[in-house]
């Protein structure tokens, strides 16, 4: 733990410290104020705006679970798969690209790289009958086949440049104790990159986790909506039952929460790694 | 064999490789191929084809079914008189326009009150605070902000009546005069996070010495932000307005969420009419051209970008 003396406000940094703190407070007031509007009931919610009010209604947190968790549970299904994918896919086609010279290989790698300069608006309609003749349409097919070519092209090159960083005597140790290509890649390579394929995943669970728009044109079943899109469903079946609405949104933060809590460095590099395909 | 990229450029070998035929080569690489046919697949299938498609039929009228003939550059010209169209383009101009300045001015703010501080502790604290938003999943930023707009019992006009002011209460997103203004401020208070770290990484690299010896030469804190903070950040700024510019450009689930567009088309933007043309009115021809407008204006933002980025992200 941290000694509470370190966190003591030095007289320089007071009037930064105070800016800061009124920043921090209108940050998270509409968060708090949807956590204490969660625990009311719609009468206490009209009587009084502001305030938490007595006796607080857990029984929205149930109510809202269970319409939610089955978003959750198919949204971290979806998302899970994708990310498991493209970390198996991009690994090995970033390896292939980093540590071997074979012909057509800077014209392969371009079709990687291009795809960065087209945008999701340009392919969506015809994505979509695309994936409509292929049969996909509502089904996690849709989703997963979509976020993993998606994910691919950044993915693919950070993992590319991730192994070209690596220092070639440590593979060429490795061959000298006779390793396979294979032993090669599993055992020295993927080791090694773990903090990048942990970028990766981050970057995938961020942008898979937040898509509204391709669940909403290819998924119609209300069992088979991820998060995003079953928020969306909730939100107006729920229209003016507001505790129950804001428990179901407090609900629904609480697994990206979980992740940034135990790993907010990887969360915070799979944010900003992703900002190079925009 | 394969051939493996050694760092020193060897030079016997990959002379004897480079000069045997071109079949030989890609037969003895071929397991490589083998390794990269599913991404490779994936993308041509779920990328390559659906770009190229969206080219093609821009110049077809298009159900996205059997009706599908060609009409040239009509959807083109269509959209020079497409009143939904103008719209929703001076819309975005100027929602684009406000937004870059908001996006980039107040995580600067934050990021210049952060890097003040002497305490590295609380620096690293309030940054952690200021990304924290970040794991509330995007679409409950736009539910939450409709709540904050929500004409009865919305959090700004039961603030308005706390302070006294009833009579600006307003229905904020149903009044055309007021619905781009309304969207503009969505997520006011919250840092864009990507945005946020990019700045502030610039701004902590500047080194100490530069504002220590700003400092004993007398530059005050307006000085110092003026001459220094935004001159050597110039690079993260740039970037950042960039990325504003992108995302703003693509991403249409704001107003989707928020309003779809009305009342009326009042708050129109030209992804959204693409959303609109393709599944509402089965016109993925006219869609499709909308999209190529767009990817054309996107494409030289791209490249902007991936100029900048190439420096700025790097810390």
């Amino acid at each position: 733990m941290f000694k509470r003396k370190r966190l003591r406000i030095a007289n320089h940094d007071l009037p930064f410290q105070m800016v800061l703190v009124a920043f921090g407070i209108v940050t998270f007031f509409p968060l708090v104020l949807v956590v204490i509007t969660s625990l009311k009931s719609n009468t206490q919610f009209y009587h009084n705006f502001w305030l938490p009010e007595l006796p607080f209604q857990f029984g929205n947190y149930s109510s809202a679970f269970r319409i939610i968790w089955r978003y959750i549970v198919n949204s971290v299904l979806y998302s899970g798969s994708t990310i498991c994918l493209i970390a198996c896919i991009a690994s090995v086609a970033g390896y292939v690209f980093a540590r071997f010279h074979f012909p057509f290989k800077t014209a392969l790698f371009l079709g990687f790289i291009t795809l960065i300069m087209v945008p999701g608006v340009l392919t969506l309609a015809p994505r979509f009958v695309l994936v409509r003749d292929l049969g996909l349409v509502n089904t996690p097919g849709a989703l997963i086949s979509v976020w993993v070519s998606g994910g691919l092209v950044l993915s693919t090159w950070l993992m590319r440049s991730y192994f070209e960083s690596l220092p070639q005597e440590l593979f060429d140790a490795a061959y000298v104790d006779g390793a396979a290509e294979r032993q090669v890649f599993f055992y020295v390579s993927v080791p090694l990159a773990r903090p990048m394929i942990a970028t990766v995943a981050m970057t995938t669970l961020i942008s898979s986790w937040n898509d509204l728009i391709w669940p909403l044109v290819t998924i119609t079943d209300k069992d088979k909506m991820p998060l995003a899109m079953g928020l969306m469903q909730f939100s107006s079946d729920f229209e003016t039952d507001w505790g129950t609405l804001f428990a179901g949104y407090v609900i629904s933060s609480i697994p990206l929460l979980c992740v940034f809590a135990v790993a907010m460095r990887q969360f915070i590099s799979g944010l900003t790694s992703g900002s190079i395909k925009a | 064999m394969l051939r493996r990229l050694a760092t020193s450029p060897s030079v016997g070998a990959s002379k004897r490789e480079s000069q045997s035929r071109l079949p030989i080569r890609v037969w003895r690489a071929k397991w490589l191929y083998v390794a990269l046919l599913i991404p490779v697949a994936m993308l041509l299938i779920f990328e390559w084809l659906p770009a190229f498609s969206a080219l093609y039929n821009s110049l077809y009228i298009w159900n996205g079914g059997k009706v599908h003939f060609y009409v040239g550059l009509e959807h083109y010209e269509r959209m020079l008189s497409d009143r939904t169209f103008r719209v929703a383009i001076t819309n975005l101009l100027g929602f684009v326009f406000f937004r870059v300045i908001m996006q980039t001015a107040l995580p600067f703010f934050a990021a210049e009150m952060i890097i003040n501080l002497r305490s590295a502790r609380w620096s690293y604290w309030w940054k952690i605070i200021f990304v924290f938003p970040m794991v509330v999943p995007t679409i409950l930023n736009y539910l939450i902000w409709r709540f904050i707009y929500n004409p009865q019992v919305g959090l700004l006009n039961e603030g308005l009546k706390l302070i006294g002011l009833d009579d600006y209460t307003h229905a904020w997103l149903g009044d055309p005069n007021t619905v781009m203004w309304a969207l503009a401020f969505v997520r006011f208070p919250w840092l864009p996070t990507l945005q946020f770290l990019i700045i502030l990484g610039g701004l902590q690299t500047i080194p100490q010495e530069v504002h220590e010896s700003a400092a004993i030469d007398g530059a005050g804190f307006w000085r110092r932000l003026f001459y220094i903070d935004i001159p050597m950040t110039k690079r993260q700024i740039t970037l950042a307005m960039i990325l504003t510019m992108l995302f703003m450009t693509q991403r249409f689930d704001l107003f989707l969420v928020m309003t779809d567009g009305g009342p009326g088309y009042s708050s129109m933007v030209p992804a959204l009419q693409l959303y609109q043309s393709a599944f509402h009115f089965l016109e993925f021809g006219y869609a499709s051209a909308i999209g190529v407008v767009l990817f054309v204006a996107m494409l030289a933002l791209t490249i902007i970008n991936l100029r900048v980025s190439a420096g700025a992200t790097s810390n």
